[in-house]
């Protein structure tokens, strides 16, 4: 157990220091014209050239030799918000409604940092934080335009105040 | 006088397990606890209001988070005013579809769901599974650990399992701070058995999706829901902490289902005097609503509680079941050792092993039974040819086939190869040629020349600091000379994003192409409909080595 803290401290100072070098908050996902479905899946092969990283780089351009020639990076090295909507419009298309809405969750949570988000993971753990400090966050998402994410977190308040399963003093 | 057959008898394996009768009071019955809540829903402008006996004043916050989230509210009503005994049978007719199903199933509640499939006979479940499970094609993962937390060997153990069939992979730890380097040996060693593995590391939630987040990993499964709230605080968590999670892991371009079972309430001691098989359901309602693909469920850690009440592995398939009448990705655990019985753990396996699910295992054990830091697995690595040999008796494809000495050593081999100069590349300590020999013929960590453990430690804690990532592993790979394998890691870390192996019950070719619930959905419908083996795979799979060929007589 006392491995498993030190192992997690280690993990927040480095993520800590991640952060800070980290590149601005990606912009909420567009609204798309026409629906995706599971005809357009898997995207990868069939609509490479309408995804992009969060850094703005096509999916079809991403290549092996541009890792090692050090042009690509690990921040180019994931999804982005349009992205995870295309894939909710696909999840619907094949009546998983309640996967897409997770999905479509995620597409805000991407503008927020590891170690913000880690901590609000941990904030959402019973006993852990007060109404306030709970509403708080879901305001704090809410700058982030995450609505649906700060929804669950307000959900999360009333119910932890009813089932007393907030911070004790 | 002593009865000799009785003598002979009380010293058979499968009594050396341990059983109980039921006691319902505590939890322990395996299904239709007479006091499980009888079903009941009640909705009022688009939202529940009472279910399963209570209302929405009485709900506790696992039955609020059911209400709110998991259940379809167009239709509710109707569904549940369909017999119970209707919908079970609705499930064995091949004249009504998956879809169909579905349609209602989605719009049940827990206890609901538990009634349903308590109506069904174990061949009922099986035939249940077969027709709803969400990929048409079986598949089949495996736990990839050993006592010392051994890199070398992790890679090579890995390897062997790509080449032998498996489709995912699972690690964990002996000592938590080994695990980047668990992750890592584990990720290349795949990829060299096998393009297209996944792989995932067993840690504490937060640190498990921080190795996710920086490519160590491409997905996660530990993420355990329980079914009684006190359970859940337990273990320090809620459905909507878990929620939250869920969403962490796909704004990352992970895949991750949650883990849970029946047996966990009462050995945890808080299962309200419910079935366990009742509390399952609601324990997958929380996963459903929470809005996650799939589920690693059947009993899986707690396998020994249901195990030794009576029909308590017939509720760990219909466990399975209603995972897969909820839509999710079924991952159907048969990991955990319960038995001392060899006809026992066969027969365990039978309902998940037989009908197909999207992962039989969860993991079987891809090292001998002692370097399993999962407990012990019902199926181990000294198992490999029965299960090869169940696959040929029975026609059934259960993800694995026969491999060949000479291409499990090169395979072996090359990955510890590939670790060595990627741990060489990255400033890691070194992997000796020694090493690499031995994790080439091993069977286990006793045939493993020991590692400087601190040296080891003090390395990770090192990198963790520099910020390597997934990227410096497919550099590291190149510049080591070995860019086919380098690829493959660089192609797992672009599907992140893509994305496309989000959805239901995923798994990759050798291509990276990606086959789930979405473009490979199970259509079976009776007889020669749903998967059919090729002819090209069943060729594979009674391909033995040892079997005579009759011109040779």
């Amino acid at each position: 157990m006392d491995q498993e803290l030190l192992m997690k401290q280690i993990v927040e100072q480095v993520m800590a220091a991640m952060n800070k070098s980290a590149a601005a908050p990606a912009a909420a996902p567009k609204a798309c014209g026409t629906k995706v479905t599971a005809a357009d899946y898997p995207l990868a092969e069939n609509m490479a050239d309408k995804i992009a990283t969060p850094t703005g780089k096509p999916f079809a351009s991403l290549s092996y030799e541009k890792v090692i020639s050090g042009e690509l990076s690990a921040e180019d090295m994931r999804i982005a918000p349009e992205t995870l909507e295309m894939q909710a419009q696909v999840a619907e298309s094949v009546g998983r409604e309640a996967f897409a809405g997770n999905l479509r969750r995620a597409a805000e949570l991407i503008a927020v940092p590891d170690d913000r988000l880690l901590e609000i993971y941990n904030a959402l753990r019973p006993y852990r934080s007060t109404k306030q400090e709970l509403l708080d966050i879901a305001a704090e998402l809410d700058g982030y335009k995450a609505t649906v994410a700060a929804g669950l977190v307000r959900e999360a308040a009333e119910v932890y105040e009813k089932r007393d399963r907030l911070k004790k003093f | 006088m002593k009865s000799k057959r009785f003598e002979v008898l009380a010293a058979r394996p499968v009594n050396q397990d341990g059983y109980v009768k039921e006691w319902p009071e505590v939890g322990l019955i395996a299904m239709d606890s007479p006091f499980d809540p009888k079903p009941s829903i009640k909705v009022e402008n688009g939202r529940i209001v009472e279910m399963d006996g209570k209302t929405r004043d009485e709900f506790d916050m696992l039955d609020t988070f059911i209400a709110d989230h998991a259940i379809r509210i167009d239709g509710a009503e109707a569904a549940m005013a369909i017999d119970s005994l209707d919908i079970a049978r609705k499930i064995v007719d091949i004249n009504v579809s998956r879809d169909e199903i579905l349609a209602i199933t989605l719009c049940l509640t827990p206890a609901k769901l538990t009634e349903v499939v308590g109506k069904l006979n174990i061949v009922e479940i099986m035939m249940g599974m077969t027709k709803m499970r969400a990929r048409m094609q079986p598949a089949n993962q495996c736990h990839v650990t050993n006592v010392r937390d051994n890199p070398v060997q992790i890679a090579a153990d890995a390897a062997e399992a790509g080449v032998r069939g498996f489709a995912e992979m699972e690690t964990t730890v002996a000592v938590a701070r080994y695990a980047p380097f668990n992750a890592m040996a584990l990720f290349v060693g795949a990829q060299v058995g096998r393009p297209g593995v996944m792989t995932q590391c067993a840690l504490e939630e937060a640190t498990e999706l921080m190795l996710g987040m920086r490519g160590f990993t491409t997905y996660a499964e530990t993420i355990s829901v329980y079914g009684t709230e006190p359970v859940f605080m337990d273990g320090d968590d809620t459905p909507y902490s878990k929620a939250f999670l869920a969403s962490c892991y796909a704004s990352r371009g992970l895949k991750m289902r949650f883990t849970s079972g029946t047996g966990s309430e009462v050995q945890m001691g808080y299962a309200e005097g419910k079935s366990m098989l009742y509390l399952e359901a609601r324990c997958l309602a929380v996963t459903k609503g929470a809005g996650v693909q799939g589920t690693q469920n059947g009993s899986v850690s707690c396998i020994g509680v249901p195990a030794g009440v009576p029909g308590g592995i017939r509720a760990v398939a219909a466990e399975n079941l209603i995972s897969m009448l909820l839509d999710l990705e079924s991952t159907t655990s048969n990991d955990q050792t319960f038995t001392h019985s060899d006809l026992r753990r066969v027969a365990r396996s039978v309902p998940q092993f037989f009908s197909g699910t999207d992962y039989i295992c969860s993991g079987y054990s891809a090292t001998p039974n002692y370097d399993n830091m999962f407990a012990g697995s019902n199926w181990d690595a000294e198992d490999y040819d029965d299960w090869n040999i169940i696959q040929r008796d029975m026609k059934v494809d259960g993800g694995l086939q026969p491999v060949r000495e000479e291409e499990v050593l090169k395979a072996r081999n090359k990955a510890a190869r590939a670790l060595q100069g990627m741990f060489r590349e990255l400033g890691l300590p070194e992997i000796t040629d020694a090493e690499v020999e031995a994790a080439t013929y091993a069977n286990g960590s006793n045939d493993m020349p020991p590692r400087n453990v601190n040296e080891d430690l003090k390395a990770i804690e090192e990198m963790m600091a520099r910020k390597v990532t997934g990227v410096d592993f497919v550099r590291a790979l190149d510049k080591a000379g070995f860019p086919d394998v380098a690829h493959s890691v660089y192609n797992m870390l672009r599907q992140k994003v893509a994305g496309d192996y989000l959805h239901t019950a995923s798994i990759f070719d050798e291509s990276f192409h990606v086959l789930s619930a979405v473009n490979m959905p199970n259509q079976y419908h009776g007889p020669m409909t749903g998967y059919q083996m090729s002819e090209e795979r069943w060729n594979k799979l009674k391909d033995i080595p040892n079997a005579i060929r009759p011109e040779d007589i």
